[in-house]
């Protein structure tokens, strides 16, 4: 079995994008591309290729979901899996952002030592 | 993962934190500073929503470097930021904003240099709270500062397979709720030794408001002040001592079935395209899955193919009213339930008297604000669904009536006949239960039940069904689900219940329960067959469950047997 390699992770906070970062390439030993917002992750996606997105839920100007939806428009991008990264989340909001395409979603403040199995674990669920 | 890799981390996670508590008295400032220059009206908006913007930030980041308090306190203050964005910056606004930005100026008592500095690198960071898999036991915290009483209190939560922890200081808990968070918090009134009741002093403890899980309280004085702050605190239930353990884990078994509930289902009937897209949007916002449909002529088309909690409507629309719609409706006897709310500027209490005549539930009156809208469609929807509930549902355990369940079991049957997958029935039976009864009563023997039923819900997927079949017999559909997963599954529930340990009025016991289970066949019938074992029908499959029990029962109970013979063959004609 194939195993996850290239991350995408679109975060507009350069803390929490800061440690994401080292956790994913760190720990997981993926290749991560950041991009602070919606419309940086659109450019970019095609040329990076992933094969996992995270997504910031609340972000200015596109959010996840909007950013989610654009992303799924791309042909080279309609299956990618991607789990959504928000505060707090109740059961019915996860449901909710299942419903929207996410495969799931990681709750914040995450794990730095546990983030890339989450991601990893969502992946190949 | 390697050790240096784990060192490489913790160093670099100390630089990033370095550089994050260097800026952070300086943003503190910034936040200051904003709500300091609110001016109480309208012209506040871009301030509050740059406020917004920024305290969710903090909420965020406090938590992943350490500061665990200060995400906390933030997120308070940036869910009351939200809160007035959504409506008119009004007086109750006006006033409320210089508590706001006294609130906001106290963030830095959270700001504490050695926390989150931990000798090693795995615990560095308080790890945040995942989300719970189905097969995860609900974690519930007691607060309760009589020892003894806490401890009883936790064994019989255990007991229904709830993970329980204790704290008999409120500010333990504190500490707690910085670093984790709970399902659900049972909190006690009266905290003694500190001479607080806990209604009242919740105010003082941010992380704990913050929590935002089910609350319950337990008391020994019943009194209307403490119930009022209560409900104040948003709390959903209030029990008085001697705890009656049954209602509690009954009522703790709702709660549970709530926070998995999906998400409430809103069908938008507007003949203005951007009014409708307005109100998508905010049902959206809160979560809500919400659509619309601009031909009335196909509501009944949209009803069967959205399944929609709720229909919200346009009184006037160019050639139908919404009376004329709700009307065609409640033809329908399937949809004689469904709330239908109108939306209207009509303020004619007649004319609203006679629309409601005609099938609608009620109005909401435009212009609305958007967490007016929000408010009215979720409390409507959740009383449709308690209502439904108490249709469908069992009291006692909350699972399924006889008859909802024999329906699901039909509709789960055709369905596998459908898409070619299995499907497993299985007959559950509380041995001896007879004999629990007549020793230790009635009470005790609902509390055997309900037992059985939580441990049914928390063993099982989120797709399986449950219902009461009868006294102490219980019918489980398991879609998808072939014959051996079921047998280990089952056995697996049926352990878990023998090693529980009921207590009554100070006596100890135990219970085991026998099961049966059988699983269809359509998955390997050619077509051929296929038309043949629809005939055969789902009462088959449920006998040859049955029998499977009886065997259970009669090979000396407390086992899983399966069907001996997968029932269908027999009745396909060779």
């Amino acid at each position: 079995m194939s195993t996850l390699q290239r991350v995408m992770y679109v975060e507009d906070e350069p803390d929490i994008q800061a440690v994401a970062k080292l956790a994913l390439e760190l720990v997981g030993g993926f290749t991560v591309k950041v991009c602070s917002s919606g419309e940086e992750a659109l450019r970019e996606a095609e040329a990076f290729a992933p094969e996992m997105i995270l997504l910031d839920v609340m972000m200015p100007g596109m959010d996840g979901p909007t950013t989610l939806q654009a992303l799924r428009a791309l042909p080279a991008l309609a299956t990618v899996p991607v789990a959504f990264m928000t505060a707090k989340v109740q059961p019915a909001e996860v449901a909710h952002y299942k419903t929207l395409g996410a495969r799931d979603v990681i709750p914040k403040p995450f794990d730095p030592m546990t983030l890339a199995s989450q991601v990893r674990a969502i992946w190949e669920a | 993962m390697g050790a240096s890799r784990q060192q490489d981390l913790a160093e670099q996670m100390a630089k990033l934190r370095a550089v994050y508590m260097a800026r952070l008295p300086v943003e503190l400032a910034e936040l200051q500073a904003l709500a300091g220059g609110l001016q109480g009206g309208e012209g506040d908006r871009p301030s509050l929503e740059a406020l917004y913007q920024r305290l969710h930030k903090l909420a965020g980041s406090g938590g992943t470097f350490g500061l665990a308090a200060l995400g906390a306190a933030a997120r308070v203050l940036e869910q009351r930021t939200r809160v007035w964005l959504a409506g008119a910056l009004d007086d109750g606004y006006a006033a409320a904003r210089r508590a706001f930005a006294a609130e906001l100026a106290e963030l830095v008592q959270w700001v504490v240099p050695g926390a989150g500095e931990r000798a090693t690198p795995s615990s560095a960071i308080p790890a945040a709270h995942a989300a719970h898999a189905p097969d995860e036991a609900i974690q519930v915290w007691v607060m309760e500062d009589d020892a003894a009483l806490g401890q009883q209190l936790v064994r019989q939560l255990e007991s229904f397979n709830y993970r329980v922890r204790l704290f008999t200081r409120i500010d333990e808990a504190e500490r707690a709720a910085q670093a984790e968070s709970p399902d659900m918090l049972i909190m006690d009134v009266m905290f003694e030794a500190e001479g607080r009741n806990s209604t009242a002093a919740l105010a003082d403890f941010p992380a704990l408001r913050a929590l935002g899980c089910p609350l319950l309280f337990i008391t020994s004085t019943d009194d209307f002040e403490s119930r009022v702050r209560a409900a104040r605190l948003g709390a959903v239930g209030y029990f008085l001592k001697p705890i009656d353990i049954p209602r509690l884990v009954n009522r703790m078994g709702q709660l549970v079935e709530q926070l998995s509930a999906p998400p409430q289902r809103v069908l938008v009937v507007d003949d203005d395209a951007d009014l409708a897209a307005h109100l998508c949007l905010v049902l959206r916002a809160a979560g809500m899955v919400a659509e619309v449909l601009r031909q009335p002529e196909a509501i009944m088309e949209a009803l069967a193919g959205f399944q929609p909690d709720l229909v919200l409507m346009d009184m006037h629309m160019p050639r139908y009213t919404g009376p004329e719609l709700a009307g065609v409706i409640r033809q329908h006897d399937k949809w004689t339930g469904l709330p239908i709310v109108y939306l209207s500027a009509e303020t004619d209490l007649e004319r609203q008297i006679a629309a409601m005549r005609r099938g609608g539930d009620d109005f909401i009156i435009k212009p609305v604000s958007d967490a007016q809208l929000v408010a009215a469609v979720r409390v409507r929807v959740e009383r449709a669904r308690q209502l439904a509930d108490q249709i469908n549902k069992d009291s006692l355990t909350g699972l399924l009536k006889h008859a909802s369940i024999k329906e699901v079991a039909s509709k789960e049957i055709r369905r596998a006949r459908r898409t070619g997958k299995p499907v497993t029935l299985a007959m559950l039976d509380i041995d001896h239960f007879k004999s629990v009864n007549d020793t230790y009563g009635h009470a005790a023997g609902d509390l055997v039940i309900s037992a059985l039923a939580t441990l049914l819900r928390q063993r099982l997927r989120q797709s399986d069904h449950l219902g009461r079949y009868g006294g102490e017999e219980f019918l489980v559909v398991l879609p998808e689900c072939a014959g051996a997963d079921a047998q280990r599954v089952l056995d697996d529930i049926r352990q878990r219940f023998a090693n529980l340990r009921f207590s009554y009025d100070g006596q100890n016991f135990a219970c085991s329960v026998s099961a049966g289970h059988s699983t269809s066949r359509h998955a390997v019938a050619d077509g051929e067959a296929n038309e043949a074992l629809a005939a055969a029908g789902d009462a088959d499959l449920l006998a040859a469950a049955d029998a499977a029990l009886y065997a259970a029962k009669r090979g000396g109970r407390n086992r899983v047997c399966a069907a001996a013979l997968e029932p269908s063959t027999a009745a396909v004609p060779a």
